[in-house]
């Protein structure tokens, strides 16, 4: 018997659903634009990460070594350096690597060849990449590099170049963290006031059936279950067209993002993760959904 | 014993307004009781201590000799199925057909799809809607219409019918059949409790008949007439 009241509280939560008209029209574009906001945020804020990711992997120490500095000392101090368990990884760039590097950037450009030729030998240097493990080290690192032992072999250290872009950066990557957090919670708190106060709104205008549920002597489940329901089925409906304005806008962005990520565009980054975002969207309508049907249902519920 | 009894009952709304006091009444069961008064004499909020949809400011009410203010909140709605109660307004859903609506009550109780497809045709036949199962409330006169409701308070068997102003909005012909329908059911046993501004009515019934004023009885009489 439970389960064929269930069933028809499903029904009649379907019905209510389906009968509304306007009232759900309007329920489900709120919920829409709640599920939009919300999620935006979210891509947005996974975005940043994703870009500032990529950033931080393209920062390092490049600690280049006099001429005269044979290979073989270089690749020792390398596996010195290793040994700090700030340092993430260190490549080596022999001079010869550095040359082909250097004419492979130019992109083969006559000129530059020619001016190589003129100068008749290898012009460049050898050189370390140091990677931290986190942005605030390289400060230690650079230091610890300038008292180290083989201080003298060292011909530049190419980090104060990069020091004020490591700790813009580092300020950028804490701020949008913040931000992100508090904007997200401030659009997602609106929304849910919203998308409860528009449910709220479409069971007032039906609070007569209420009164006849209670008259008829509905239990307090009885009566609840179907808003829950609807609410259910708004959340649902609000998470599909969600999902698909979430594709249409990122195709939209992905153009912008092609050069910052590591990994393709946004949208390939969206389509990897496509059945992660579509279950958290839709868990978040349906939730939403229920919840503001089992709230707004409540004020009538008074015996 | 008394099926419904009201046992020193006041009911006070916020702001000190006084809608009944003093209210001592036994209603015994296969009465036909009338309840007289002007507007806002309390007749609404008495008959709302009966179905709990109020409670009292003092006194208590006794269904079947038993103090309505024990039953628990989540055990009303099935101590409400005691009562069928029909109103003015009729409190169709706009949405649901003729057989929808009284459906309903039996859905609630959890009865099967075939138990209801059996019960609410005869109950319907015993109104004189057969033909109407399939039409919307707003497609029914208003008589029609309070039979519908009239049919959703029956189907349950109730051992009492709460009928608040039932003929208020009815022409003089559907307000004999409602009145008239409501003696059958009284015939066959149940209580019927019937508030209305109807003298005529009233006085051709030659029942029960309490009157209130402000609040309180000012009389009740077997075979009474309507005096206010």
């Amino acid at each position: 018997m439970k389960g064929l009241k269930l069933w028809r509280t499903f029904q009649e939560g379907f019905k209510n659903y389906t009968r509304n008209g306007w009232l759900t029209v309007a329920t489900v574009v709120v919920m829409t634009l709640s599920l939009f906001i919300v999620s935006m945020t979210m891509l947005l804020g996974i975005t940043t990460n994703l870009i500032l990711d990529n950033l931080r992997d393209k920062i390092n120490i490049s600690v280049s070594f006099n001429p005269d500095v044979t290979e073989v000392s270089i690749l020792s101090i390398k596996q010195d350096l290793e040994k700090y368990q700030e340092v993430a990884s260190i490549t080596y760039i022999s001079r010869d690597k550095a040359l082909s590097d250097f004419i492979a950037m130019g992109d083969n450009d006559p000129v530059i060849t020619q001016a190589l030729e003129e100068i008749g030998e290898n012009p460049l240097l050898a050189s370390l990449n140091i990677k931290a493990n986190s942005p605030e080290q390289y400060d230690v690192i650079s230091q610890a590099l300038t008292q180290s032992t083989f201080k003298e072999d060292i011909n530049r250290i190419n980090y104060a170049k990069n020091k004020t872009a490591i700790n813009r950066l580092d300020g950028i990557n804490k701020m949008t963290r913040q931000i992100g957090l508090i904007l997200g919670i401030i659009f997602v708190s609106i929304s849910f006031l919203i998308t409860f106060n528009t449910i709220r709104i479409n069971m007032h205008s039906r609070r007569n059936e209420f009164e006849i549920m209670r008259l008829v002597g509905a239990s307090n489940t009885y009566i609840r279950m179907p808003s829950v329901f609807e609410g259910v089925f708004y959340g649902l409906t609000a998470a599909f067209i969600t999902l698909v304005l979430l594709f249409i806008a990122i195709q939209a962005l992905a153009p912008l993002t092609a050069g910052i990520l590591t990994n393709g565009t946004l949208l390939d980054y969206y389509a990897g993760h496509l059945l992660e975002i579509s279950l958290s969207v839709t868990a978040l309508g349906v939730v939403l959904g229920a919840l503001g049907g089992f709230i707004a249902v409540r004020k009538y519920l008074k015996v | 014993m008394a099926m419904i009894r009201f046992e020193n009952i006041s009911k006070v709304y916020p702001e000190e307004i006084i809608v009944l006091q003093d209210i001592d009444l036994v209603i015994e069961p296969g009465d036909f009781v009338s309840l007289v008064g002007h507007s806002g004499a309390g007749k609404s909020t008495l008959l709302k201590l009966i179905y709990a949809e109020e409670e009292p400011t003092t006194g208590e009410v006794y269904f079947n000799e038993r103090p309505i203010s024990a039953i628990q909140r989540k055990h009303l709605p099935f101590f409400r199925r005691n009562i069928g109660t029909v109103f003015q307004d009729f409190k169709l859903f706009s949405q649901k057909t003729v057989f929808e609506n009284v459906a309903y009550a039996l859905e609630v109780y959890g009865k099967t799809n075939e138990e209801i497809a059996d019960e609410v045709p005869q109950i319907l036949d015993i109104v004189g809607l057969s033909g109407k199962a399939n039409k919307y409330p707003k497609q029914l006169s208003g008589g029609e219409q309070q039979r519908v409701s009239m049919a959703r308070a029956l189907i349950r068997d109730p051992k009492v019918i709460i009928a608040d102003e039932p003929t208020g909005n009815l022409d003089p012909v559907a307000t004999k059949d409602i009145i008239n329908l409501l003696l059958e059911i009284n015939k066959l046993g149940t209580t019927v409790i019937l508030a209305t501004h109807n003298k005529a009515i009233v006085d051709k019934l030659g029942r029960r008949v309490i009157t209130l004023d402000n609040g309180r009885v000012t009389r009740d009489e077997q075979n009474g007439k309507y005096v206010l």
